[in-house]
């Protein structure tokens, strides 16, 4: 008699790679073979994670078909099955198969408009979280002020794509063909601003250095540091842009824990 | 049997404690969010999906949105109380966020397994039904329990393969898990329709089997036949049509052994407009209300 474990590791093989004779030789046939038993199962598994799949990339299934879609879902899943039950937040790996995807090869873009659509449904269901309070930061002293290091707002993403992924997906979805056939794929790279505001997801375009500056903050650099990369750019504009969006949630001092609402009596 | 307190509707004391009225209720979908929160129907109370709601944005709106006018039940499908290994503690902690956001008058899982080795496996598999796996789930509902800071209710399955370890007949092994942690049984009236055609059960003996007191909400819904290797037919909770007739007889009977409790209709694939739900709660309420009145009558008698 095995044990729980030793049952649901071998209901786990059943489901996931498809090796179910060890599943089967526990399961009762009364006149059905446990093989196909198991198998539905099987079936609400995939298309469980399927589905969750469809929802967070439908450019990506436009762009393929929804038989193209379902066989490289299949193989994903098979190779990363879900490490939680909260499905919002699986696939984060999808856009990353789809570029190793051998019969993706022919859609070059197509791993460009996943990346964007993981970025898209980040924003859509990451957590809340306050904006930070802008009178804190004012209240230091222009010395700390250089120290200042943001934390991003969970739902903001800062990516980069070879090709107009922004386009495309706004084509797609709109399902725009006169937009399509005008985009050009050699127009070289985008780079992307994706958050959730309160009218909802947004995806901007920025120039390159706005998009650096940006990108810097929010893996933790320095304000002064981030600002002596950037000599080119109007950055206490773009900052002030990205304080009244709510971008940033909390700062610290270079070697301070982050938070959001400092002590009124700074060092 | 005791005699619960019966309205059709919730009350503005319901709602403001949250509290679950023995009335019907239907699980809410992303389909309907606009749907309620416009229309404000006439439903005594709504039930969710805790991993429809563990991230932030619109849909913690939508809920608090519903919360303000309704009494809300949160039921989990991903916490994997059957699970050999250690519960999700991540998964343990964004239910308790969203218990703590919704203020739900019932709170409640399944009886099953979906977690093992750290992967999800998204459905809802049966256990083997043995010792061991009763202390797992005790031990798993005592640890939910306690840091939601409340009592929940566990779901019978509906199940479509038995192992041949299976020693304890699925009601005894819901009742002694009752027992044994104080938590309630959310008695699913299709689940055991579907599992007794599939697996010969007597389907009244299991209601009668089950612990009266312990009950604390039931569930109704439409399931689908699929035929299988030598004609043989397999019943699948598919939640995606009406309440089979016979299902409502066997509602019938529930209410008769259990009185009054929370009734909910669940519909996930196939998810008809509101009104198909409202009219599925209304069939509902009717019996409810029939069975006060038999209570009502035996009380006085």
């Amino acid at each position: 008699m095995p044990t729980l474990l030793e049952l649901q590791r071998a209901v786990h093989r059943a489901l996931v790679s498809c090796e179910d004779g060890e599943a089967c030789a526990q399961v009762i046939a009364d006149g059905i073979l446990p093989s196909n038993r198991l198998a539905v199962y099987r079936n609400t598994f995939a298309s469980s994670l399927t589905n969750a799949l469809r929802l967070a990339y439908p450019a990506v299934q436009r762009l393929v078909g929804a038989e193209f879609f379902d066989g490289a879902a299949a193989g994903f899943i098979e190779e990363a099955p879900p490490r939680t039950a909260w499905l919002d937040a699986y696939g984060d790996a999808f856009p990353d198969y789809l570029a190793r995807f051998p019969p993706a090869a022919s859609v070059p873009y197509l791993a460009d408009v996943g990346r964007l659509e993981l970025a898209v449904n980040k924003a859509l269901h990451a957590d809340d979280a306050p904006p930070l309070d802008v009178t804190a930061l004012t209240r230091l002293p222009p010395l700390d002020r250089e120290r200042v290091r943001f934390a991003p707002h969970p739902s903001l993403s800062l990516i980069q794509t070879e090709y107009p992924a922004d386009t495309i997906w706004r084509s797609v979805l709109a399902e725009d063909e006169a937009a399509l056939g005008a985009i050009d794929l050699a127009a070289g790279p985008a780079w992307l601003l994706v958050e959730r505001s309160a009218e909802g997801v947004q995806v901007r375009r920025m120039i390159e250095a706005a998009w650096r500056f940006t990108a810097a903050l929010c893996a933790g650099k320095a304000l002064q540091a981030a600002l002596d990369a950037s000599p080119d750019i109007d950055a206490s504009l773009l900052l002030a842009d990205h304080l009244a969006s709510g971008r940033f949630t909390s700062f610290a001092l270079a070697n301070d824990s982050l938070c959001a609402n400092p002590p009124e009596d700074l060092p | 049997m005791r005699p619960r307190p019966y309205r059709t509707r919730a009350t503005a004391a319901d709602v403001e404690h949250g509290s679950i009225p023995a009335a019907a209720g239907i699980g809410l979908r992303f389909q309907h969010h606009g749907a309620v929160v416009e229309t404000r129907p006439r439903v005594a109370w709504f039930e969710v999906h805790a991993e429809n709601y563990m991230g932030g944005g619109t849909p913690l709106r939508f809920l608090d949105a519903v919360r303000r006018d309704y009494p809300i039940s949160i039921h989990g499908v991903g916490l994997s109380l059957g699970t050999a290994e250690e519960l999700d503690h991540g998964h343990l902690e964004r239910l308790r966020r969203v218990v703590e956001r919704a203020e739900p008058g019932l709170v409640s899982e399944h009886l099953s397994w979906s977690v093992v080795a750290g992967n999800y496996l998204a459905d809802l598999l049966p256990l083997p039904l043995t010792e061991e796996a009763l202390a797992i789930v005790c031990r798993h509902v005592d640890e939910a329990q306690s840091r939601l800071g409340r009592r929940f209710l566990v779901e019978n399955p509906s199940t479509y393969l038995r192992y041949k370890h299976s020693v304890i007949p699925e009601w005894e092994f819901l009742a002694e898990l009752a027992r044994r942690t104080g938590c309630g049984v959310l008695c699913d009236v299709n689940n055991i329709f579907v599992s007794a055609c599939n697996h010969g059960w007597d389907a009244r003996a299991y209601l009668l089997s089950l612990p009266p007191d312990a009950i604390g909400e039931i569930h109704l819904a439409g399931h689908s036949l699929r035929r299988l290797d030598g004609g043989r037919e397999l019943r699948i909770d598919d939640h995606g049509s009406r309440v089979i007739p016979e299902v409502w007889s066997l509602y019938r009977e529930a209410l008769a052994l259990f009185g009054p409790v929370p009734t909910l209709i669940e519909w996930d694939t196939n998810i008809p407009t509101i009104d198909v739900l409202l009219d599925e709660a209304a069939r509902a309420a009717a019996l409810l209300a029939r069975g006060a009145q038999e209570t009502g009558r035996a009380d006085a008698a």
